[in-house]
């Protein structure tokens, strides 16, 4: 096994071509207008953005919910090869654990975005001393701020290349990573005010859509990245990918649908069928059910298509638009709903359901998220030895160059 | 140690918001414009609320004042990662301003709709208060407290007042109560120690029927609502 593991060597790639720098320098663009935004709403107040008194989480929320999903599915499955030993998905797993860092730090800055008071953020990290640790925001504190730390350890070891401690890394980041994306969801799942998020299984869902994001979207930059610099891949890794995909997306779709089957009947039925036919329906059934379930789960049962580096390609875009979907359809509608204050109809704005919109600024604040992510990743590719060494590709840099 | 709490006559009640503009005045919050009302950003401690059964000709609406409940089991305390809203000793759930960091987690929590995010600056001088001293270095950050956008806030029983009332040996809930319960034209709100037999809130409670709002949720609420 030493010897296997010795055969494959990795390399930065080598950041000098024009469009190289056109794309840095259009992301590093955007970021800036993005953080122009931040200070904006952080000066000003957040009056510049669609939250409100009855929807007080917003796209920074949504967004980061949506990062710490691929974020902890990214890193659970570098573990494929590091702790199970499948040396199939050797190639890409140092990539896994790299996207896995980056994506918690998009979601660190997320929730730093939605806070009234981002300067006050530390006292998030003052445990046991000046926080409530019966808040499961404080408890997923511990949680990000661990899993920050055992991804940057593990990305260490793996490339120092001690492999002992790799494994003992891995086992302790996937059991890391479950939990905080299953707290992520306990902070949704243990709010009896809010019958939509209400829910016990709510963390194993976050978990298992965790998974299903996170897979897709490591598919999606394996092949991007390895064809942006010409490296040859075994396409029969994204094929068997694709089948790990199918399972965990209908491993998620029976979650959900017991999930919001429990609510369909009493007491919690009204905000249910109000999500269900709402004006937020389309998000759920369009986004969430039609993107993230149904197409992709045709697409990779499908016999042709399966087999179909695009067929498969298409599936998880679609999968990584449709959970985005999934986590809008969660946070937003589950406050919009009005609060039933006393039975009966409650008339004017104290009964009407909460409307979100969407404001420029929120929006360039959001891109700008996901821009200063693809920065860093263009920068660890350049200085990190991140991609396997094609032997045969003609890919850059050449591997005599390397050696 | 007593355990305010708060009872609302719904039979007396004729919903005329003097409740709501007095916390306002008394406590600083600011007063939004027609829009930001349209769009759920004013900031309400306390709200009055109409609500409605039955069809026309048969209607009833019933208005509901509602200030924070003051929950003994406080949803809003639970989830507040810094501990910035807490409960007193006497059964106050207060917020500070200064501890907060506006995650808003707590008006996710919050069963009564209570909550409010500051969402921006507050213009000066939106009251006039002529019994404070116009250097406002004088008297500290309560009463009529300025804060900064950014923070989450609600109703606080206005413990300045029973504060200052118990330092200055006054009987609580006859000669200083909250500003809501001292302009209630009606004398609609009653508020008191819910631990003392002799106050009138208890007698109240013992004497009539009561609801609180949202019982299922089990929050054991403090403010007591006489049924008509």
């Amino acid at each position: 096994m030493k010897e296997f593991q010795m055969g494959l060597t990795f390399s930065k790639i080598e950041g000098k071509s024009r469009d190289f720098y056109i794309l840095l320098i259009v992301l590093a663009v955007f970021t800036l207008i993005g953080f122009i935004c931040f200070m904006v709403s952080y000066i000003t107040g957040h009056h510049v953005l669609g939250t409100n008194n009855i929807i007080p989480w917003g796209m920074p929320i949504i967004i980061t919910i949506y990062l710490i999903g691929l974020s902890a599915g990214s890193l659970i499955l570098s573990s494929l090869t590091y702790v199970f030993g499948k040396e199939e998905y050797r190639p890409i797993a140092r990539l896994a654990v790299f996207l896995a860092i980056i994506l918690i730090f998009g979601a660190m800055i997320g929730i730093a975005m939605d806070l009234g008071r981002p300067e006050k953020s530390w006292r998030l990290f003052m445990f046991f001393v000046l926080n409530n640790m019966r808040s499961m925001f404080a408890v997923n504190g511990i949680l990000y701020g661990g899993y920050f730390l055992i991804g940057i350890v593990y990305l260490g070891a793996i490339f120092a290349e001690k492999y002992k401690f790799i494994r003992m890394m891995g086992m302790l980041a996937v059991f890391w990573a479950a939990l905080v994306h299953m707290g992520t969801g306990a902070i949704f799942g243990f709010i009896a005010t809010r019958p939509i998020f209400f829910s016990p299984i709510k963390p194993f869902e976050f978990l298992a859509a965790a998974m299903v994001s996170g897979l897709a979207l490591l598919m999606i930059a394996v092949v991007a990245i390895f064809k942006f610099t010409k490296r040859n891949f075994n396409k029969t890794i994204i094929f068997s990918l694709g089948k790990l995909l199918l399972t965990l997306i209908i491993v998620l779709v029976v979650m959900v649908l017991v999930d919001k089957l429990t609510h369909l009947y009493s007491p919690d039925r009204e905000p249910m069928v109000w999500l269900l036919t709402g004006p937020y329906s389309w998000v759920f059934w369009g986004l969430q059910v039609g993107l993230a379930y149904i197409l992709p789960i045709l697409l990779l049962a499908h016999p042709r298509y399966s087999k179909n580096i695009r067929g498969v390609m298409v599936a998880a875009f679609l999968v990584v638009i449709g959970i985005f979907g999934e986590r809008f359809a969660l946070v937003i509608p589950g406050t919009a709903y009005p609060l039933p204050f006393y039975p009966g109809k409650i008339e004017g704005i104290w009964g009407a359901a909460g409307s979100f919109p969407i404001t420029p600024v929120e929006s360039f604040m959001s891109i700008g998220i996901f821009t200063l992510m693809g920065l860093f990743l263009l920068l660890g590719l350049k200085n990190l030895e991140l991609l396997p060494v094609d032997e045969k590709g003609e890919q850059t840099p050449a591997p005599s160059e390397k050696k | 140690m007593p355990r305010w709490g708060m009872v609302i006559d719904l039979d007396k009640c004729v919903g005329c918001q003097a409740c709501s503009t007095a916390c306002k005045v008394e406590n600083n919050v600011p007063h939004g414009s027609p829009d930001e009302q349209r769009l759920r950003r004013e900031i309400y401690w306390n709200k009055v609320i109409a609500v409605t059964t039955g069809k026309y000709p048969r209607v009833n609406t019933e208005l509901i004042p509602m200030p924070c409940m003051h929950c003994d089991h406080a949803p809003c305390v639970t989830v507040c990662p810094a501990k910035a809203t807490y409960r007193r000793e006497d059964g106050i759930i207060v917020q500070d301003f200064r501890r907060c960091i506006g995650c808003k987690y707590c008006i996710v929590a919050c069963p009564y709709g209570a909550r409010s995010f500051n969402s921006k600056e507050q213009e000066e001088k939106e009251y006039h208060r002529q019994d404070l001293p116009p250097d406002r270095s004088v008297w500290g950050q309560w009463p009529f407290p300025t804060r900064t956008h950014g923070v989450v806030e609600k109703c606080t029983f206005c413990f300045h007042r029973i504060d200052q009332g118990l330092k200055e040996g006054k009987k609580i809930g006859k000669e200083v109560v909250p500003a809501c319960v001292e302009d209630c034209p009606t004398g609609a709100r009653i508020f008191g120690d819910l631990d003392d037999t002799h106050s009138e809130i208890s007698s109240l409670l013992a004497s009539r029927d009561w609801i609180r709002l949202r019982e299922e949720l089990d929050t054991k609420s403090k403010v007591y609502y006489l049924l008509k």
